[in-house]
Formats: structure tokens, sequence, C-alpha cells
């Protein structure tokens, strides 16, 4: 019972007024992040990353986690009220979210939604406390090569499962990399990749490339489309709150399949939107009402969200136990940890068990939170896509630019934002996975100074990533698996003779 | 799919410029870690090591996408931008570049009023008075969030310190 009795030292942290309201700002923001376009999560915590720069990391971490379950919230709210998904993970909601919403079952559908996201995301939490006192006996196990070969898995897995073109996110991965090592070398202290620039010694913050990547990049694919609000309006009736709780039960199956789906995409780094698409295609397949799916049928709605959230919690296990965050929102979160001054990875239990705790005993307060304060303000969200855009829009702007400054006070930083905008546009629409390049950015100088380290350990033999211990060698087979398995499923393919060229472009 | 009347890209022009520009920056990756020396020393790999194989890597990985990109796409129908999405981006794009123009040399708050109250005149077709309260009311708004609640200062330009505020 360990875990338990860590687990009410964290409560005893985390249940203060200050907490208690840093939780309720946290949401209200990511619910405005998660409703308006362009701002997501990812955006919205690099945003508010700065102003936690003299705050302490538990405050810190309580505000941005508490800002990205809001920001889920907010994705699904415009998912069923507008049909434009706030966020990639929540394009599964509005399949049937929408057409619901149209029927005129609005607040059934947005109830429905948050009921489900909050089970998924407790459903999460309860499998980090549980496994959380597990990853502490790793702790004294890892050292550079351990770690190397983690990061490593990490990135693999980026490369092995995603679902677009291996060598696509081979180049954003890399891009990411070469970006990391601008600036002061950690190691030998030589000014790398700096051309001479003396604005480039300090680097180029991940915090920068995430604004322009997610926020710019993404208002310009909105603008490019043609903006249009075809919204529904939302009225929340008490009634119907009630009779979608009282539906919940009846979606018991739904619920726990789709929770432990999350928990999966959420720990191995599938990330929150393919473990919401995955979960949404097996309550399909094994529903008897199969024929509904896409016309407004509330499991369609349930099994996305729950897996939305199971999948976003989960994410924070592997960032704080490994240092390997599971999606692009973790891997910003990770990059506050470093900057608070803490170190991610298996050490943190040991050292820091009071942030641990303290940001796991945060997550259950602030997913019932957010449930109840989603509900209340839900129509005054609606009413603010309601402004025009010629307002709204610019707004936007400015305040992804403020965001951009306000990470270091550097000049440079405005004009930074404009060209990773810019290939945040071209790379969404060519098919480039973005969330690689953010990943390599945050990770690739603890990436490479594991290695080096691991280099001065063995005096330059590669050896030691098989012979340090049994599980780095289990770790770093299973990376090179996940490297070349699209090479090898691509052989196996076209052994098969099937057309492959189509998988490859898309 | 539709014809290729009205559009101004196509994917296939898209596809192999962009792989020649993440190979045109693996290379400039290379050449800039050749500094510090990219081979295997005493205690492992020197500095310019890892950076010149990310690069190295860039450009094969550029190359192989620029021939994935000729080959799928080389009945060129597919397009990439429109005339009109392109005028509705450039729409967007110009007034923000402005934006940080103006911002970098006159201050945030500057840029803002003038960037806010732009847009919604020429393209929203606000009335003026209407666009300067707007403007002005962000501008301010902002002020006493960042400057007076967070301590965190921004950019701020030579118009600021005429009237006494730094």
């Amino acid at each position: 019972m360990d875990n338990f009795s860590n687990l009410m030292d964290g409560f005893a942290i985390a249940f203060s007024f200050f907490h208690l309201a840093l939780m309720a700002v946290g949401v209200l923001l990511g619910i405005l992040v998660g409703v308006l376009p362009g701002l997501g999560a990812p955006n919205g915590v690099s945003l508010l990353l700065p102003l936690t720069f003299t705050m302490d990391p538990v405050s810190a971490i309580i505000l941005l986690t508490s800002m990205y379950w809001g920001a889920l919230f907010g994705g699904s709210t415009t998912s069923i009220l507008f049909n434009i998904p706030g966020e990639p993970s929540s394009v599964a909601t509005t399949f049937d979210g929408y057409p619901m919403a149209q029927q005129g079952h609005a607040t059934h559908a947005l109830t429905l939604a948050f009921m489900s996201a909050g089970f998924g995301a407790m459903f999460g939490v309860v499998v980090i406390t549980v496994l959380s006192g597990w990853v502490t006996q790793f702790a004294l196990k890892f050292s550079s090569p351990e770690y190397f070969a983690v990061f490593l898995l990490t990135f693999a897995s980026f490369i092995g499962m995603g679902s677009g073109s291996a060598f696509k996110a081979i180049v954003s991965m890399m891009l990411g990399f070469a970006f990391a090592t601008v600036g002061m070398d950690g190691i030998s202290g030589n000014m790398r990749l700096t051309f001479g620039f003396p604005d480039l010694v300090k680097g180029i913050s991940f915090l920068v490339a995430v604004i322009g990547l997610f926020g710019l990049g993404e208002l310009m694919q909105t603008m490019e489309e043609g903006l249009r609000f075809d919204g529904i309006h939302a009225r929340i009736r008490i009634r119907d709150v009630f009779k979608a709780v009282a539906s919940m039960p009846g979606h018991w199956l739904t619920l726990l399949r789709s929770s432990i789906i999350g928990a999966w995409m959420g720990i191995t780094p599938g990330g929150p939107t393919a473990a919401s698409f995955m979960s949404y295609g097996l309550a399909k397949r094994f529903s008897r009402r199969k024929e509904h799916f896409g016309k407004g049928e509330p499991a369609g709605i349930v099994a996305p969200e729950t897996a939305d959230h199971s999948a976003g919690t989960c994410a924070i296990l592997p960032m704080l136990a490994l240092g390997v965050p599971g999606s692009a929102t973790a891997a910003v979160m990770m990059g506050g940890l470093m900057i608070w001054g803490l170190t991610p990875g298996p050490m943190l239990f040991i050292e820091r068990p009071d942030f641990v705790w303290g940001t796991i005993a945060s997550m259950y307060l602030g997913n019932v939170m957010a449930v109840v304060l989603v509900l209340a303000t839900v129509p005054m969200f609606a009413a603010i896509l309601r402004i025009p855009f010629s307002i709204i829009g610019p707004m936007i702007v400015v305040v992804c630019f403020i965001g951009a400054y306000t990470i270091s006070g550097s000049r440079l930083d405005l004009w930074l934002a404009l060209p990773f905008g810019i290939l945040g546009y071209v790379f969404k629409k060519l098919g480039y996975p973005i969330a690689p390049m953010v990943l390599a950015m945050v990770l690739g100088d603890k990436a490479e100074d594991a290695f080096r380290q691991s280099m001065m350990m063995s005096k330059g033999s590669l050896a030691i990533f098989w012979n340090n211990s049994t599980l780095v060698a289990t770790i770093m087979t299973l990376a090179m698996l996940l490297l070349f398995w699209p090479l090898v499923s691509m052989i196996i393919r076209h052994l098969r003779g099937t057309e492959h060229g189509k998988r490859i472009s898309a | 799919m539709r014809t290729t009347s009205g559009v101004l890209l196509t994917r296939f022009t898209m596809e192999v410029a962009t792989a020649l520009v993440t190979g045109l920056i693996g290379a400039i990756v290379c050449y800039g870690s050749l500094e510090f020396g990219i081979g295997w020393g005493d205690a492992g790999p020197e500095p310019g090591y890892f950076p010149f194989y990310v690069g190295l890597i860039v450009i094969i990985a550029s190359a192989i996408n620029m021939g994935f990109g000729i080959y799928h796409h080389r009945d060129r129908v597919e397009e990439f931008l429109t005339t009109e999405q392109s005028h509705r981006v450039i729409a967007f794009f110009g007034p923000m570049f402005l934006f940080v123009l103006i911002s970098s040399y006159l201050g945030v708050y500057v840029g803002m009023i003038l960037y806010l109250f732009s847009v919604m005149v020429f393209q929203g077709g606000y009335r003026p008075h209407k666009a300067i309260a707007v403007s002005l009311i962000t501008a301010v708004a902002n002020y006493f969030l960042f400057e007076t609640w967070f301590k965190v200062p921004l950019l701020k330009g030579p118009l600021e310190a005429l009237i006494g505020i730094h």
C-alpha cells in the first residue's frame, strides 16, 4: 500500500486553495485554447509555460496539466457543436457528435462526451497510480546507456508506428535534432551550427517551434480552407444532462474497452489521436447497431472520447517515469520540467516524491473539476466562436507572438516563429508528421548527451548498448525492431504483390 | 478531383520543392558541423559527429521523399493550392508578417494596435471607431495582464519610452 500513502501525501499537497484556483484557471484557459481554431493543447501549454518559470514546480505542473485537460474538453466541444475538431484527437468525435447535435440532442451529446472523457481520464490516472510505484524499482538500474536506449525506442516507435510515410517522419525528426544541436554543446562547450550569429548561441527553443508549427501553421491552413462556422446553438438543459448521465452505465463495455486502448496507446507513444480512431473503429465493429454509426450513435461519441482522454492522461506516466513523452503536449511539459530544474526520469520518483505525487493527485482533482466546469461554461465558449474571425483571428496571432517573445524576451524568436509557421503549414499539407520534430527538439540534447556519456563509459565501444545489462539489451532490440518495421512490412507487402504505393504517399 | 485550371501550385511541385528545401537544410547542417570535427575521438564521438550524420540522414531521406513524390504525383493533377486559396493565405500571412516587422521596431503593443485595426477595417469591413476601440482595449488588457499581473515585460519601442512606460 505504499502507493496509496504516497497518493494521500500528494492530495495533501494538491488540495490547497491556491492549487484548486490554479486548476480552475488552467481548465478554463485550456477550454479556451481547445475551442479556438489554431490553438490547441501543445500550443496552449507552450504559450503558458514562460509564465510559470518563476513558479514553484508543483504549482506550475498543476497549471499546465489542468490546461491540458481543459484543452481536451474544449476540442470535443467544437467537434460536437461546430463539426470542427479543436484538436486532431477529437476528429473521431465529429463522426457521431455533430449528427447528434444536428438532431437536437446537443446537450445529450456533450454530456456523454464529457462524462466518458472524465471516465477515461480517471482510468488513466488510476493506471498511473498503480504503475508508478513499480517504475521506481527501475530507477537505480538506469544509467546513460539505458537512457539512450529508451530515447532510441521512443524515436523508433514514432517512425515505425506512424501512419504516414516513414521517410517523411525521418526528415521531420532529424530536422528536429538538427535544430536541437544549435547553440552551446553541453559536453565540449563548442558553439555548434550558429554560423557566427550571436543570437543563436542560446539555441532554438522548442517552444518557438511549437508555436509556429502548431499555432501559425494550423491558422494558415484554417484560413486557406475558408472559415465557416455552422454552429448549433447549445443550451444546456439540466434534465438532458441527468438523462445522459443515467445512460452511461449502459455503455460500460465501450467505456472499459476504450479506456484500455487509450491507456496502452498513451503509455506507448501511439498518442491520443491514434487511440481515439482505433477505439471508434473497434466500437463500430463490435456494435450490434453498426449501421447507426456516423448518424448520431451515442457509442460513437463515448468510444473516441474515452480513449482520447485515457491516452492523454497516461502519456504523463512515461514522461515522468522515463523522461519519454507520449504525446506532443507531454513533450512540451517535459521541456517545462527541465526548465524548472527537474530531471524527468525514474530518479524523479525518489528525489522529488512531493512533485510526482502532487501531480498525480492533482490529476484526480483536475479532471473532476474539468467535467463540472466544462458543463457549466459550454454556452459561453460556444459564443466565442460566433465572434467574427477578422477580430478573433488577429487576436490569436497576437497571442502566439506574445508567447514566442515571452520565452526569453528575444526579438529573434518573433522572427523564428514565422518560418516555423510556414514549415508547419506545408508539412501538414504534404503529410509530414510534426510531432516527431517537437519530440526530437525536446529530447535531442538529452539523447546525444546520453550517447556520448555512454561512449565515455565504454571508451568508444558501441557494445555497451547490449552488454551493460539485460534491460538495455531488451530495449535496444525492441527499438531496432520498430525502426526497421516499415522496411520489413514494405517488403512483406511487396512479396504479396499488393499495391503498396498508395500507403507510402498518404 | 478538380482540373488544373485555377491551380496555382500542384502537389508535384510542392513535394519536390519541400524535399529540395529539407535537403538543403541537411546540407547546411553537414557543412556547419565540419567546424568541430565529425570523427570518432578518444572519448567517443567529437562534437560535430552527431549533427553531421543527422544532416546526412536528412539529405538521404529528402532524396527518397523526392523520388516518391516524383513517382506518385507524376501525372501532376493533384493540387496543392488553388488561386483562390492562395489569396486567402496571403491575406492572412501578409498582415501577420507586417505585424512582426512593425513589432520588432516599434514594440509589440504598437504592432498589435495597428494590426488589429487594419485587419478589422480593411478585411472585416468594420467602422474605424469600432476598430480603434477594440484594438486599444486589447493592448491595454495585454499590458495589465503581462506587465502588471505576470510581471513579464513585452517588447516595447520608442513610443512607449516617449510617454514614459517601460
